[in-house]
């Protein structure tokens, strides 16, 4: 046990309560597109995170959040819609029975989206870890293609190609960062008990983990299913975040983002994940500027739409070149590092003076 | 390592402070464009702006102002989208918006626009949902039930079809959506469809669903899909012997059904939003001429739209004789008969375009105009 471990708490709250208080202050004082940029990033994290523990902790090279989102998206969506609005909306066909009259609280609709996908993904595990490597990240692929075309056909449930829409805008940046830090505590927690650390041992060398005893199943099963619950709610909150949603948002570029930001942020450290889910979030929005027309001194320089995935895919390559772990590899942010530095830091200035 | 970090830095630094070369005009009309110009889709989103960019040609002024166009990337993608439409009305504090392309990115920027009440008009969604109880979001084109009903009595009234069958690629949201409003309107007139088969985008092999489809002796085969699967369907259904009339969708229209078709597409018939030779209006005109200078490129319906979606909201801000955004809405869902590049724009009650479309067909290896469908 670390010795400064109640320090380390301490800080740890203190650090939480200021970063709702700037939050507060976030809501109140800024436009509706900054808000927005802020949403964006809460939500990301909890997705980066919750991929992260399947594909950086648990080392399973799997495809599928865009099935697990769209899962969790379509729940929650098809419980907060109203009666009204359904029957509006469903144009082709009508919406099948219980579907029609149901229409809960937004919480528990976020619930429902987190066991409904977990359940899915506990029932697809049973199917995807039969194989291993690249054929498990084809099979993955495959299913989130699988709940795409479904989600496309199944008129009566979904309604289909047309999407639903007008879901009341729910989303604010209570939800998305409280579920953030819900799921980074979970994972952070996690990884750290038994369970993580035979997680660990699987990524490492899964025959050898084996033979000392773990079961593998067992521990790829519950990152699996523990990562599909906080998609799915992340789901349901980006639903109520754009209020609506149709298949074309669940196609593969959603998880290709996720799994950059995995990347980036350094497969396995869940303090990488956050710091690369705003950066590309973020950092996607910042750098829109670049695609504006610009004059430096006498050069003008016309619109270039894409330049900033220019930007960012140079940004990748100089990683793969200069730091080939992501930004903080499989290292984790820790207070002990923190105060290390402003310790240092002291000692120079009160030698300096 | 060092030097390359320097120069990065330095680069970076004269990126923050460059300054973006939008004119500082106070007195200018700002216009918002949220178009995918990169991702899945982005040939419409450039064929658009290309449209919106020559009609700023035409048109540059209005109410004694400078029109100016602010242009932001969708990455073809819902969530860029909601945030594009934020970024364009809180930080260009633009007064009306053009896009998106797609029915699903423009369902996520519709609320948006309609809480901030800046109107909105959208060249190409055709989904219906997009303006359902949206008072500031319109259209330019017409909507997918229209087109679906449009083929269903054309095939059946005009081409004598009793008997329908379906082809229909199942990844693709508008094919699934104007499958089924064509097989609702064809069924409703008396029709029967024989066979329903399923492709997907990127399918090579159709000769097993086009064998199912033969078997149920069709009297047409309607394709509501995009230019490369109706293409290829075409050409083995021609070595298959499979001798029906082909109906397409506004999705065909592209020059390469032609050339990957060759002489299979001979026939196949379509509707479109815009035929260059239905085009009659002065302003049409105007527009072929000085895109097709301008771009070096045919004019096509997607940047005709595009065009359209600009023209028409300048019609209602001189109406309006006013830049607020809801002087422009009212003055915009009174339009009345605008004749815009596609052809008579009235915007209905619900922010839809009322308007004709054009059954096109391909013949000599060109498209070519058929028919004017009434609305």
């Amino acid at each position: 046990m670390d010795v400064h471990h109640r320090r380390n708490q301490i800080l740890s709250i203190l650090a939480i309560g200021l970063g709702f208080v700037l939050l507060y202050l976030a809501q109140k004082y800024l436009t509706s597109y900054q808000v927005r940029i802020l949403n964006n990033c809460g939500l990301f994290i909890t997705l980066a995170v919750s991929y992260n523990l399947i594909n950086g902790v648990t080392g399973q090279f799997s495809l599928e959040p865009n099935a697990f989102v769209a899962i969790g998206a379509y729940t929650s969506a098809l419980l907060t819609l109203s009666p009204a609005e359904k029957a509006m909306s469903f144009i082709i066909e009508p919406i099948i029975w219980p579907l029609s009259v149901i229409q809960t609280p937004f919480i528990i609709s976020l619930l429902a989206a987190g066991i409904v996908t977990a359940i899915f993904g506990f029932l697809m595990g049973f199917a995807v870890f039969r194989v291993r490597g690249d054929y498990l990240a084809i099979v993955t692929l495959g299913f989130g293609e699988v709940v795409r075309v479904v989600a496309n056909n199944t008129q009566t449930i979904t309604n289909g190609p047309l999407g639903l829409k007008a879901l009341a805008p729910y989303t604010n940046v209570w939800w998305t960062w409280g579920l953030a830090l819900i799921t980074v505590f979970y994972v952070s927690r996690l990884v750290r008990t038994s369970y993580g650390m035979a997680m660990k041992a699987v990524k490492y060398d899964e025959a050898a983990a084996e033979a000392v005893g773990i079961n593998a199943f067992r521990h790829k099963m519950l990152a699996f299913t523990s990562s599909a619950f906080f998609e799915g709610i992340g789901g349901g909150l980006l639903a109520h975040l754009i209020t609506t949603i149709s298949p074309t948002l669940f196609t593969f570029f959603l998880t290709f983002n996720l799994l950059i930001m995995i990347v980036v942020g350094g497969l396995g450290s869940t303090t990488g994940a956050i710091i690369a889910a705003i950066l590309v979030t973020w950092g996607g929005e910042f750098l829109r500027f670049v695609e504006e027309p610009i004059n430096i001194f006498f050069i003008h320089i016309p619109a270039v739409p894409g330049m900033r995935m220019v930007i960012f895919s140079l940004l990748l390559v100089l990683m793969m070149i200069f730091a080939r772990h992501g930004i903080m590899g499989t290292r984790e942010f820790s207070w002990n590092w923190v105060v290390d530095r402003m310790n240092g830091l002291k000692f120079l200035l009160r030698n300096r003076g | 390592m060092k030097r390359i970090l320097m120069s990065l830095l330095a680069l970076s630094l004269i990126f923050t402070f460059a300054i973006p070369s939008a004119a500082v005009a106070e007195e200018s009309f700002k216009v918002g464009a949220y178009l995918p110009m990169t991702g899945p889709v982005a040939a419409y989103g450039q064929m658009e702006w290309a449209g919106v960019q020559a009609a700023n040609k035409i048109q540059p002024t209005v109410l004694g102002k400078n029109v100016e166009l602010f242009l932001v990337d969708t990455k073809s993608d819902k969530i860029e989208a909601a945030n594009a439409v934020d970024r364009l009305i809180k930080k260009n504090k633009v007064h009306a918006i053009i896009g998106e392309a797609i029915s699903g990115n423009t369902l996520a920027g519709g609320p948006i626009a309609d809480k901030a009440q800046i109107p909105m008009v959208s060249p190409t969604a055709t989904n219906p949902l997009v303006t359902q109880d949206k008072k500031y979001v319109f259209r330019v084109c017409f909507i997918d039930p229209f087109q679906g009903e449009a083929a269903a009595s054309y095939a059946y009234d005009t081409m004598g079809a009793k008997k329908a069958a379906i082809l229909v690629d199942i990844a693709q949201d508008y094919c699934v959506g104007l499958a089924n409003f064509f097989a609702k309107s064809f069924i409703k007139k008396g029709g029967e469809i024989v066979a329903t088969a399923y492709c997907q985008t990127m399918d090579q092999d159709f000769t097993a669903q086009l064998s199912a489809i033969m078997a149920a002796k069709p009297d047409v085969i309607y394709m509501p899909n995009y230019y490369t699967e109706v293409a290829l369907s075409c050409r083995q259904a021609a070595e298959l012997g499979l001798n029906v009339p082909v109906f397409s969708a506004d999705g065909a229209q592209a020059e390469e059904l032609i050339s990957i078709g060759g002489k299979a597409v001979e026939g196949v018939i379509f509707i479109g939003h815009f035929a260059k030779e239905a085009a009659a209006s002065e302003l049409a005109k105007t527009y072929i001429e000085t895109y097709e200078k301008e771009t070096g490129k045919e004019a096509s319906a997607f940047d005709a739209l595009g065009a359209d979606a600009y023209f028409i909201l300048l019609d209602a801000v001189e109406r309006a004789k006013s830049v607020e955004g809801p002087k422009i809405r009212a003055a915009l869902a009174s339009t009345k008969n605008f004749p815009a590049v596609s052809g008579n724009i009235n915007i209905g009650e619900d922010g839809n375009a009322i308007k004709d479309a054009v059954l096109l067909h391909v013949k000599d290896g060109k498209f070519r105009y058929l028919a004017t469908f009434k609305q």
